[in-house]
């Protein structure tokens, strides 16, 4: 009787110790383990809920194979630049034109009199409210690649994302002067400019507000050239711009403060005219990990629109 | 001539023989062309998951981080060498994300910092690398050192990666890193 007790409790350990194995062999083997020197970047991603100051309230879905820039007009229609045309959109996301360009258009601004001015590679084209073209000029340099115009009347400011300057020119083509190239007697320490993107605006006072991504910078110019002011934000936290060069695109609000996105850790924020960090419109989780592109603009009603070049549409943030 | 069955059962065995000798000096052939090709890994399949630290037979690992300086933007917020949410950017200890201290920074000019990898300190855990891809242009790459890898018939590194990044390439292809602008050596 003994005898018997102890083989069918051998049995039914035996049993315990094959099912245990057969489960550290076929149940396991494929469990990814993990590592202690894996760098977990998902933490950056998350924004505390309390510092979202916006809500989406709208997507408009663009057709087209490149997304490359967004502004308004103040009638608040939107343009989209793409790598064949301007999209000409209602302020209901219905497109009421599309402008052929020649060319990949790479950014796209309109004026107060409804000009509308198109960065293609190394020239500008000038485009008349209704579409058809009223003149176009170069930038010289073989690197000129122009990523952002600001108009302010009869002059305009072209960002050169490639020589690393800014070019003031009249409306008509004609150059007056560069802002911006480094001469420490006047305290300008010039643009730092790694990666393809370099944005400026008008600001409310007709001050020139100029990225200087690779600083984390933004800098203020008169229209003599000199900069007037500046503040840099450097910190891979939400207070400031992470990575190489940020922030990659820019626009401003009624009050004067500016809306920010960048790349690497995709993030549209919104900073007070002193620098600091007032809100965050946007948090990385909505965007697809490494979309580079996003382009900003502000209506009349304070509302940002974001380009998302991956998702292919227009994002409509309110304030909540 | 009719053979008889011994003299078929030798035909046989001398074929059988000769048919053996052949493929011995052919698999002997195939394994003396092995050391023409070495295990690398693939940056672009790459996802720095860390286990190239832990699962090299060699310690420390002979997977290395090396530095393609064409490409580096001298970045002073650099993401591969600054932890995140850093005070100020120094190089002391607890702003490196380095578990080794293996990336040395110096000042070139404002605002450019240079970035040197200590191959002596580097696990090759892919930290710097993810930092770099992730707020940088990709300078910092992973790749097996071809000076320590001791080239094992099956790499141990290759079986735990979950990206499949490993490969053996031909000897004159040693290397995998993207960027340089010309066929420079390391």
């Amino acid at each position: 009787m003994k005898n018997k007790l102890i083989l069918w409790l051998s049995v039914i350990l035996l049993v315990v110790v094959v099912a245990f194995m057969a489960k550290d062999l076929f149940v396991n083997q494929n469990k990814i383990q993990e590592n202690v020197y894996e760098y977990d970047l998902k933490e950056l991603r998350k924004v505390d809920a309390s510092k979202i100051s916006h809500k989406e309230v709208k997507q408009i879905r663009i057709q087209a194979n490149e997304l490359l820039g967004i502004a308004t007009d103040n009638k608040d229609q939107i343009y989209v630049s793409t790598d064949e045309n301007i999209l000409v959109l209602d302020t209901a996301g219905k497109q009421i034109n599309s402008l052929r360009v020649r060319g990949r258009a790479r950014c796209v601004s309109v004026a107060e009199d409804g000009n509308i001015f198109v960065g293609l590679s190394n020239r500008i084209d000038v485009r008349k409210p209704d579409g058809s073209l009223r003149n176009s000029f170069v930038i010289p340099g073989e690197k000129a690649f122009i990523t952002s115009i600001a108009i302010d009347g009869d002059n305009v400011y072209v960002a050169d994302a490639g020589q690393k300057i800014v070019h003031h020119y009249n409306i008509n083509g004609e150059k007056i002067k560069e802002i911006g190239g480094k001469n420490l007697d006047a305290g300008i320490k010039g643009f730092v400019i790694p990666s393809p993107f370099f944005d400026l605006l008008m600001g409310r006072q007709g001050e020139l507000w100029v990225v200087n991504p690779g600083r984390h910078a933004f800098e203020a110019y008169n229209y003599n050239g000199e900069q007037i002011s500046s503040w840099a934000r450097t910190a891979m936290s939400i207070e400031g711009f992470s990575g190489c060069c940020n922030p990659a695109n820019i626009a401003m609000l009624s009050d004067g403060s500016f809306v920010t996105v960048e790349k690497g850790l995709e993030r549209v924020k919104i900073h007070l005219p002193s620098g600091d960090l007032k809100s965050v419109v946007a948090a990385p989780e909505l965007f697809e990990e490494g979309t580079v592109g996003i382009d900003l603009a502000v209506d009349s009603q304070d509302r940002i629109l974001v380009l998302d070049p991956v998702q292919k549409m227009i994002r409509i943030f309110e304030a909540k | 001539m009719k053979k008889d069955r011994r003299d078929f059962i030798n035909t046989c065995f001398r074929f059988a023989a000769g048919a053996g000798i052949v493929g011995i000096a052919g698999v002997l052939a195939v394994k003396s062309q092995k050391g023409d090709f070495l295990w690398q890994l693939d940056p672009s399949k790459c996802t720095q998951c860390g286990r190239c630290a832990t699962s090299c037979v060699v310690t420390p690992s002979a997977v290395k981080c090396i530095h393609v300086y064409d490409m580096c933007g001298y970045c002073d917020l650099c993401g591969g060498y600054f932890r995140p949410n850093v005070k100020n950017l120094s190089t002391g200890a607890e702003n490196q994300l380095c578990p080794t201290g293996a990336i040395k920074r110096s000042y070139v000019e404002d605002p450019f910092f240079k970035y040197e990898i200590i191959d002596e300190l580097c696990i090759g855990c892919g930290k710097c690398v993810k930092g770099c891809g992730a707020f940088g242009n990709g300078s910092l790459q992973l790749q097996v050192s071809h000076d320590l890898c001791v080239n094992c018939n099956q790499c141990a590194i290759a079986s735990d990666c979950p990206s499949d990044a490993f490969s053996r390439v031909p000897i004159d292809q040693a290397y995998k890193f993207a960027g340089f602008k010309s066929n420079k050596k390391i």
